[in-house]
């Protein structure tokens, strides 16, 4: 009974899958010439009874063409849009009117205010200086605050992962609800899978950092008299940390920079920023007597404002890009 | 004039070196044998054209500067190259297959183990 049972059941199981003995009488279909490109042979579980669509066949097409011809159309395309644009560009440029002729527009009395009138209005001996930082400060200030906002920004959407993190697997170092906001968790969560120990890294960076973060320091602090500023300077003082930061390990810069102390010196150097700005461009706009002194042109103290808010600036961008490293790589300062 | 003259073959040098290893940037296949010549670039290639420029300006400030940055390519570029290379032998399954090559850090197991 039960092998019958599973003959009949084999029989059934044949027939369902088509293995099973063939009817003498069974119209067989023609098999499709192999050379057209769309007519590959159907898989064997539906070879019986199967004629392709149209749809199929063209879903076949695509995918023995498609590729092919969506690398012909891009490239084609893309030498188009390449070829216009630099023509466009090329007729823009041809244009112009020519390259330090007075007659440009250009030329005008705000530049000629800058040239003649920068040094002893600001103090500084860098004219770049004095126009980023005094002329139009305000500029420089959005600048600085939208780098900060950026970085804290990355900071809680990184952080914000982290939290639910921590909230499905809570620490000691959490207090439930998974804020800590300022004070990290455990340093166990970040996961060293690559990182090891380098000598040959460790020695390059034990030469070359303390000549790297002296270079930022004088960038930062000569910006107003030669080439330079907050800006690049802080990009340099960021690239030492990030040295560091490869070279020891982030632990080791973890302990002397991480997140509070980012967040505390950004918001300090953007708020100085603003007072002293604010109350330089209030005396300024009602003519009151200002207290800062502008110094001789030439001297390290010079330029009134010029050198705090290059170091103010200096502070946030330093900041900013070793803590988009850190929080890129690690997901943590 | 002669120190023009010595001035321009070492930079004729350092430009045949620089040349040579542009080729073999675009001659060689695999990864570890472009880094080997593209180090070559950087090192050998920029100490001889600013030797070149230090011949020719003599000695002033600004040879001075020129020494610093050859001291500073010859510190930074073979650690960098080094890092390029050791990032590529960590992440490149494969590498056993085009090169021998001897793990350091399995050695170290074993005699930890021992």
């Amino acid at each position: 009974m039960n092998e019958e049972l599973r003959r009949i059941w084999q029989q059934f199981y044949d027939w369902v899958v088509g293995n099973g003995p063939r009817p003498e009488n069974e119209v067989v279909p023609e098999e499709p010439p192999p050379d057209l490109p769309f007519a590959q042979k159907p898989k064997d579980k539906y070879s019986r009874f199967h004629e392709a669509t149209l749809k199929e066949r063209y879903n076949q097409w695509l995918e023995i063409h498609g590729l092919h011809l969506f690398s012909v159309l891009y490239s084609g395309l893309s030498v188009l849009t390449c070829l216009v644009i630099v023509s466009l560009l090329l007729a823009t440029v041809a244009e112009l009117p020519p390259f330090g002729d007075e007659r440009n527009p250009a030329h005008n009395e705000v530049i000629r205010r800058y040239v003649e009138h920068g040094g002893h209005e600001t103090g500084a001996q860098n004219i770049v200086a004095g126009l980023i930082l005094d002329y139009r400060a305000f500029d420089t200030f959005g600048e600085s605050a939208v780098l900060f906002t950026a970085a804290v920004s990355v900071l809680m959407l990184l952080g914000a992962s982290r939290r639910n993190s921590l909230k499905d697997d809570p620490s000691p170092h959490s207090d439930g609800e998974g804020w800590d906001f300022l004070n990290r968790g455990p340093p166990a969560l970040r996961h060293h899978v690559f990182r090891q120990d380098d000598a040959i890294l460790r020695g390059v960076a034990t030469l070359s950092i303390p000549v790297i973060i002296m270079m930022g320091c004088v960038v930062v602090i000569n910006g107003h008299l030669s080439p330079g500023g907050g800006f690049s300077g802080g990009a340099i003082l960021s690239t030492a940390l990030i040295l560091a930061a490869n070279a020891y390990g982030f632990e080791r810069v973890h302990s002397f920079f991480n997140e509070r102390t980012f967040i505390v010196s950004s918001s300090t150097a953007l708020m100085i920023y603003a007072l002293s700005k604010g109350y330089s461009f209030f005396t300024g706009a009602n003519h009151i007597h200002s207290i800062i002194p502008k110094g001789t042109v030439g001297d390290i103290l010079s330029g009134g404002l010029i050198l705090p808010l290059n170091i103010c600036v200096g502070l946030i961008v330093a900041g900013t890009l070793y803590g988009f490293y850190a929080l890129f790589s690690e997901g943590d300062m | 004039m002669i120190r023009v003259i010595i001035g321009g073959l070492l930079m004729l040098a350092g430009l045949c070196v620089l040349g040579i290893a542009t080729v073999g940037i675009f001659r060689f296949s695999t990864m570890l044998n472009r880094i080997h010549v593209a180090a070559k670039c950087d090192t050998m290639g920029a100490l001889l054209v600013l030797s070149g420029l230090m011949v020719m300006s003599g000695l002033t400030v600004f040879s001075l500067k020129l020494a610093l940055v050859i001291v500073f390519m010859w510190l930074c570029n073979p650690a960098a190259s080094h890092l390029v290379a050791r990032a590529e032998v960590r992440t490149n399954p494969e590498l056993g297959k085009i090169c021998d090559f001897i793990d350091l850090t399995e050695g170290e197991k074993t005699s930890d183990n021992s």
